[in-house]
């Protein structure tokens, strides 16, 4: 049975559309291939407002509600149709169109849960070809390729993009002008405009989850990352954009960015009480919460950091042994490393659909992104070695250090490189996320004069300043 | 010094409206962003930002991979090596590359995985500082050659590179140990590449040749006190609250 035939049979998964039309769109969707899928949604069943009025409110709240997790193939076909529909509907109407939408939050909600189920369904369909077990929906899943496609989901998020004009929006705030001059028809609609806005962070989130961490922080060239960005209203925005933020610049291997970004919103949390009774969206910031932690002690490990007191003191409780651990290096912290790299990295996916005749080629996408992650720990496993036994002179003979340290002198001289290699980091200063200055990032220093190595340290002075302002606001 | 990772100063017109728009990810700009990677192996120029915008390119339209062009941007991310272009190019890879994969495991692996591996393998040895063995890893199999082959001036390209990490690192560094970091076997070459291309001294003392690196920012390794900065914002709320008790 084919999944046109399917979905006839099941018309109240669909969503209420007309089916027959429903299923000829499907029929004409399976001939398509790149040129016609990033005009998908214009060929989708458009609906009809007048008979699917009573309907649409059902459809938008359902478009912001998470699936069942133990949803058939099917759900997650009508899903996908449902979603192409509703966002035609919004796009391609005539002009804009007016929508009471069932809470503020919807518009995150919606493209929140649009790109979850994108991510599950990918991670569903590769686990099903690398298991092999499953030929019936192996078979169901080889018909319809085309199905929550990367073009489709990105298509969507570029078009609620352009549509309501946001990047040009955001610029002119940044410029200190009104939004509304260069908003346009759409723009100017708070629904339009909050779809962009979050079209725009769940781009970020797709881009790093597809492995391209270097477009996932270009995409956010227009927002400015503080307090009063627009996604710091919504929580669970917030949170998300922070994450995926920080995990990026982790992958780039700027450390001390990412600690930045992930000690920003930790600390944020930890501020907000409110948040933490209660609220359906606790759980998974309560999860994201944990993995943060766990990155940041990744990040700390890999590059040595004072880290502000309240996030210094939680990690400690949470990750307290591992931490050590980590930052011990050595061979024996590598399972650690890839524990944690793990158990806090997003989902990954692969875009496209997998090789179902071959199960042992679909490699999990998490695997190969930890596997890239875990030779850089390893090409760096020993910086903390140096750093211990250097910290103690300040002139060392190498050949006696690698007597100490039970090495041959040329393994040493590699490591002293690459630890002075990654104490040289890029760290953001000003403009796009993306940018930067090289900057030493570890007070110890040192040059070698042949197998003499000079060793220097810098000191930071007393802060004087930080005191004298605290207790002078205590009493004055 | 400030970077910017998605700019490049060597990059065409063409190529940067390409990537600031939508047709970054029209399979018809295949094309262009390959020959765009021909350019780069040419003229010794290299554009992460857009060899990542091409690796996406293939990762959305697996059917239009081309292996050898794969292995070219690889191959040129070797020579800025140490930094995270080698490894980003990887992250866009098919997982089924395995880059880091024990090898031989399975004897049906294809010439293309087999090359990503080889490179990968490569991209280690340099990422932490086992120069030495790179270039003897290089040089014991043919297939090594093939897989830089397009890249111009390869070896020269790396050697540059490793010879600016020694020179951040060392103020002096014998004869020996630097030849074989840039696997330039006899005295000679070696000299020639370095009072040439650094810009450096030898200096020969009886049997001992040893080669000079003038001070620079990274290796004077100066010990220093880092005092706090104080700027008069810091006291705003003081002195607001002066303001205020006076009114």
């Amino acid at each position: 049975m084919s999944y046109e035939e399917r979905a006839n049979a099941h018309p109240n998964l669909g969503d209420e559309s007309d089916v027959e039309e429903e299923a000829l769109v499907n029929d004409y969707r399976e001939q398509v291939n790149f040129d016609d899928e990033m005009s998908d949604l214009d060929r989708t069943t458009s609906i009809d407002a007048a008979s699917q009025a009573p309907d649409l409110q059902a459809q938008l709240a359902a478009a912001a509600t998470p699936l069942e997790y133990q949803a058939t193939l099917e759900t997650k076909f009508a899903s996908y149709d449902n979603y192409c529909n509703l966002f035609h509907y919004i796009l391609n109407s005539d002009g804009p169109v007016d929508l009471e939408v069932p809470s503020y939050y919807w518009a995150w909600d919606v493209i929140d849960e649009f790109i979850y189920q994108f991510e599950s369904f990918c991670r569903y369909r590769n686990r099903v070809a690398r298991s092999g077990s499953n030929e019936e929906e192996a078979q169901l899943l080889r018909e319809n390729p085309n199905t929550w496609g990367c073009y489709s989901v990105l298509n969507v998020l570029y078009s609620l993009i352009q549509r309501s004009q946001i990047n040009e929006q955001l610029a002119a705030m940044k410029r200190g002008e009104d939004p509304m001059t260069v908003a346009g028809e759409y723009g100017s609609r708070p629904l339009y405009k909050m779809l962009g806005y979050f079209s725009i962070i769940g781009l970020l989130r797709v881009h790093c989850l597809l492995g391209d961490f270097s477009l996932a922080l270009k995409t956010l060239d227009d927002i400015e990352m503080n307090k009063k960005a627009m996604f710091a209203r919504v929580m669970a925005a917030h949170f998300t954009t922070y994450y995926y933020v920080g995990f990026s610049y982790m992958m780039m291997r700027r450390y001390g960015d990412a600690i930045r970004m992930f000690s920003h919103i930790l600390i944020y949390v930890s501020r907000t009480k409110n948040f933490q009774k209660g609220g359906n969206s606790y759980d998974a910031i309560a999860k994201k919460n944990d993995q943060m932690y766990a990155l940041i002690a990744i990040c700390v490990a890999l590059h040595p950091t004072r880290l502000d007191d309240t996030i210094h003191s939680a990690l400690r409780e949470k990750y307290g042994d591992q931490l050590t651990r980590l930052q011990h290096g050595g061979p024996e912290a590598l399972p650690l490393f890839e524990e944690l790299f793990r158990s806090a990295c997003p989902k990954f996916i692969s875009p496209t659909p997998p090789d179902f005749d071959n199960p042992a080629v679909n490699v999990d996408p998490v695997d190969h992104q930890t596997s890239i992650f875990m030779d850089e720990v390893k090409n760096t496993l020993f910086n903390p070695t140096i750093r211990s036994y250097l910290k103690l002179y300040t002139t060392m003979d190498l050949k006696k250090l690698a007597g100490f340290l039970e090495v041959e002198p040329e393994k040493l001289r590699s490591w002293l490189l690459v630890n002075k290699q990654r104490s040289r980091q890029i760290r953001w200063v000003e403009g796009g996320l993306l940018e930067g200055e090289v900057v030493s990032a570890n007070d110890l220093d040192y040059a070698l004069e042949n197998d003499l190595i000079h060793v220097s340290e810098t000191k930071a002075g007393r802060r004087l300043v930080d005191w004298y302002l605290r207790n002078l606001a205590r009493v004055y | 010094m400030g970077v910017t990772f998605d700019k490049c100063e060597t990059r065409p017109a063409h190529i940067e409206a390409i990537l600031n728009g939508l047709d970054r990810y029209n399979p018809e700009t295949t094309t262009v962003f390959q020959d765009y990677v021909s350019q780069q192996c040419e003229e010794r120029t290299f554009d992460c930002y857009a060899n990542l915008a091409l690796l996406k390119l293939y990762q959305f339209n697996p059917h239009l991979l081309q292996p050898e062009v794969v292995t070219n941007v690889l191959a040129k991310a070797l020579t800025v090596f140490p930094s995270p272009a080698f490894s980003l190019c990887l992250s866009l890879l098919p997982a089924h590359t395995q880059p880091f994969a024990e090898a031989q495991n399975t004897s049906q692996t294809s010439d293309f995985v087999e090359s990503v591996q080889k490179l990968a393998r490569l991209s280690t040895l340099l990422e932490s500082a086992q120069y030495a063995q790179f270039w003897s890893t290089l040089n014991s199999d043919d297939l090594y050659a093939d897989l830089v082959a397009d890249v111009a001036g390869f070896e020269e390209l790396v050697r540059i590179r490793i010879a600016i990490e020694v020179g951040k690192t060392f103020r002096q560094i014998d004869a020996d140990v630097l030849e074989a970091w840039l696997d330039l076997r006899n005295g000679e070459a070696l000299e020639k590449f370095v009072t040439e291309v650094c810009n450096w001294e030898i200096e020969k003392s009886g049997s001992s040749v040893v080669v000079k690196v003038p001070t620079n920012k990274e290796n004077e390794a100066r010990s220093e006190v880092k005092s706090e900065r104080v700027g008069i914002e810091q006291f705003g709320r003081v002195l607001r609250r002066g303001f205020e008790q006076a009114a």
